[in-house]
């Protein structure tokens, strides 16, 4: 019987959230909002290429001095340039329009700079001289060099591919941080999504007046867990819509929209950090929801439970402001307290897992406090909603809620 | 029961036979919806049990109970049919039947068109109407009912009391708190009276009627009703009068009285106290005065049994 009210629970309130109008505004605003992000970077990245495929078939007219002796005339004619017959009044021709731009390469390009001058074409394409003076000396000086390779060498274009070791194994590098990462992402977009509903999922029965009939049919525990299965299930729906965009964006126009390209296959999927980052996942969660659903038993309204609210959710930022901390000095007293405080916890430890400066001790008490603490703070919630619940217009007192008996 | 220091129900001990209708009256405060809830594992007793078929509420009794609690309330967003399924289906029925119900229900309170409305569109009786399908769905062999009639106009309140009579009929326990004697007197084969959290009687209604000192005369009149040490006038309206006799006293020897003392009897009715007496003579008021409840009740302390 508990499973089929568990079954009925989860569905009703899936469905029923699924078929609000309201649900689906809301969930289509962010891909509708990205769909048009996106097309505006589309449309602009498009032009932008036509613009710099036109101007690459274009030269730029310019004069030059060569103090340096390095510039290669012919490939100064083809860019556009010619020498400057008279160098002395060539600023003061730039100034009065008669002539586009003058660039004047010095002697030693160590100590001083390259004067450039140029007619002003605004703002962006100013930089157009910097560039056109800057890549004639570059291509100048590989022409002189003869050796593409060597011409490589000397500026750094090339790649390198590394390896470290950990206790015999291979230790990766980015690749192995990015995948418990996700955890990270998961449990903040899971937690920002749900968690005004995990808020109101038992003020609904309060403001309803519907707890007395709901308590005397099906136990509260199993309406409360099959709130927040439904919630999980109506945030993962959420998550695909808001997703979709993006992955097809990605996928299909990611040069168009200017996206970087990221080479998944050299993630590395270690088992261990991603058991944990899973763990610390799903004892991040219990603990968050039995909170908030414990809130929403004990306070009216709605109104009055996101008073209460807000600094269980600031609590849950609180280490993104010692980042980097986390990260370099995982050791100190700060961190430590973050990484087993309960409400800071799960976002700690899940940052320092996928650094590796989360130990299999550490990360063992950790998981098994979120996992007593979620499950007694579901208890808490359940045991809130069962006997505060039917204070329909009061704000529950806990000491009465607690009593042993009423 | 005792919420603080305050002591809402105290030594209370009754019995509900199954197959029975039991009424609960008491004024607002009297402690019948706080031991209802206390049946029903909504509250927990301070000391005592309350049990159904010698066990204490458990979920396990959800689906045989039909519950309508004092609160009334449903999903406001959903719709009718949604909200019956879903209660339906919570209480064991299938989907098939839950709607068969449903329809069923809809049809007979004249709401079959509708079901896809949602519940915040219906007018108060409409949604009263809901949840009392709600409370009767999966024939409930126990029906606890909080004020049922509260909010329902004269129609209304003929159908809902054929609807209890009828599950009555079909052999539920019913248990039913009301303000209303006259439910009381059409349904109920036994009641219990609560103040201050202590039953002031309980018993059949012929019982309770006992205990109080049995005997009125129902007078239709013209003229002056004179005082007298033979009865008590308990009520006295424009030509109508009732009248409280004492134990040893007989209805001919008031009838001539009331003759010799030159009042035209134009009818002349001997008939038990009434429960409206009886309420009044308890509470100091009408039945009907007071709306809500939370109280005490009194028999024997600390026990609650149903059906």
């Amino acid at each position: 019987m508990a499973r089929h009210n568990l079954r009925t629970v989860v569905q009703f309130e899936f469905i029923r959230t699924i078929k609000k109008r309201r649900f689906w505004i809301a969930t289509l605003a962010i891909p509708v909002l990205l769909g048009i992000v996106f097309g505006l970077v589309f449309a602009s990245s498009s032009s932008t290429q036509s613009r710099s495929e036109a101007q690459k078939n274009q030269t730029l007219p310019f004069t030059y001095t060569d103090a340096s002796g390095l510039v290669d005339p012919k490939l100064a004619t083809a860019m556009g340039g010619a020498p400057e017959q008279d160098p002395g009044t060539a600023v003061e021709r730039v100034k009065e329009g008669k002539l586009n731009a003058w660039f004047s390469f010095p002697a030693s390009l160590k100590a001083e700079p390259v004067r450039v001058y140029g007619a002003d074409q605004g703002i962006f394409k100013n930089g157009t001289y910097d560039a056109v003076a800057k890549q004639l000396m570059v291509l100048s000086a590989q022409e002189k060099v003869g050796s593409a390779e060597l011409t490589a060498a000397v500026q750094g274009n090339f790649s390198t591919e590394s390896q470290t070791f950990k206790d015999g194994q291979v230790s990766g590098g980015l690749e192995t941080v990015v995948p418990p990462l996700l955890f990270l992402v998961l449990f903040y977009v899971v937690i920002i999504l749900l968690a005004n509903q995990m808020l109101a999922s038992t003020l609904e029965e309060k403001e309803n007046r519907v707890t007395e009939m709901i308590l005397t049919t099906l136990n509260p525990t199993t309406l409360v867990v099959g709130k927040v299965i439904s919630l999980f299930l109506v945030g993962a729906v959420q998550a695909l819509v808001f997703a979709s965009p993006m992955l097809l964006g990605y996928v299909f126009f990611r040069e168009q929209l200017a996206l970087p390209d990221f080479d998944l296959s050299h993630l590395q999927f270690q088992f261990l950090p991603m058991l944990v980052g899973a763990l610390l996942f799903v004892g991040g969660f219990i603990l968050f929801t039995g909170v908030l659903v414990g809130i929403g038993a004990v306070m009216p309204t709605a109104k009055d439970a996101s008073a209460v609210f807000a600094p269980v959710m600031i609590m849950m930022f609180i280490p993104f402001y010692i980042v980097s901390m986390v990260v370099s000095d995982p050791g100190s007293l700060i961190v430590q307290i973050f990484t087993y405080f309960p409400f800071t916890a799960p976002i700690t430890a899940m940052l320092r897992n996928a650094f590796g400066s989360l130990s299999g001790v550490s990360a063992a008490i950790v998981i098994a406090e979120l996992f007593v603490f979620g499950i007694l703070a579901l208890r808490v919630a359940v045991h809130l909603f069962r006997y505060g619940s039917i204070e329909y217009s009061r704000k529950l007192s806990l000491r009465a809620a607690f009593a042993k008996k009423t | 029961m005792r919420f603080g220091a305050k002591q809402v129900v105290d030594g209370l001990s009754f019995d509900v036979v199954r197959g029975e209708t039991f009424g609960f009256l008491g004024s607002n405060g009297s402690g019948k919806t706080t031991t209802i809830r206390a049946l029903l594992g909504i509250y927990r007793p301070t000391s005592g049990t309350l049990e159904i078929n010698g066990k204490v509420f458990s979920d396990d009794f959800g689906a045989r109970l039909g519950y309508l609690p004092e609160e009334r309330g449903l999903y406001k967003k959903e719709s009718v049919r949604d909200v019956m399924g879903y209660f339906g289906r919570l209480k064991g029925m299938s989907k098939a039947a839950a709607n068969d119900f449903c329809r069923q229900f809809l049809d007979r309170v004249d709401l079959a068109d509708k079901a896809e409305l949602r519940v915040d569109k219906l007018s108060g009786g409409e949604q009263q109407k809901i949840q009392l399908g709600v409370t009767i769905m999966n024939e409930p062999e126990l029906l606890i009912l909080d004020e049922p009639t509260k909010g329902f106009d004269p129609v209304n309140r003929r159908l809902l009391m054929d609807i209890i009579e009828e599950r009555k009929q079909a052999g539920a326990t019913v248990m039913m708190v009301t303000h209303q004697m006259e439910e009381v007197e059409r349904l109920c084969d036994r009641i219990i009276l609560l103040k201050d959290g202590r039953a002031e009687a309980y018993g059949t209604i012929d019982e309770v009627q006992n205990q109080f000192g049995g005997r009125t005369i129902r007078l239709k009149y013209s003229g002056m009703i004179p005082q007298s040490p033979k009865y008590q006038v308990t009520l006295q309206e424009t030509n109508y009068a009732e009248l409280a006799l004492e134990d040893s006293v007989d209805e001919s020897d008031v009838l001539r009285d009331l003759v010799l003392a030159g009042v035209v009897v134009r009818g002349f009715v001997a008939a038990k106290r009434s429960l409206d007496d009886i309420f009044m003579q308890v509470y100091g008021e009408a039945p009907g005065a007071e709306h809500g409840s939370s109280g005490p009740v009194h028999s024997r302390p600390g026990r609650g049994r149903a059906a």
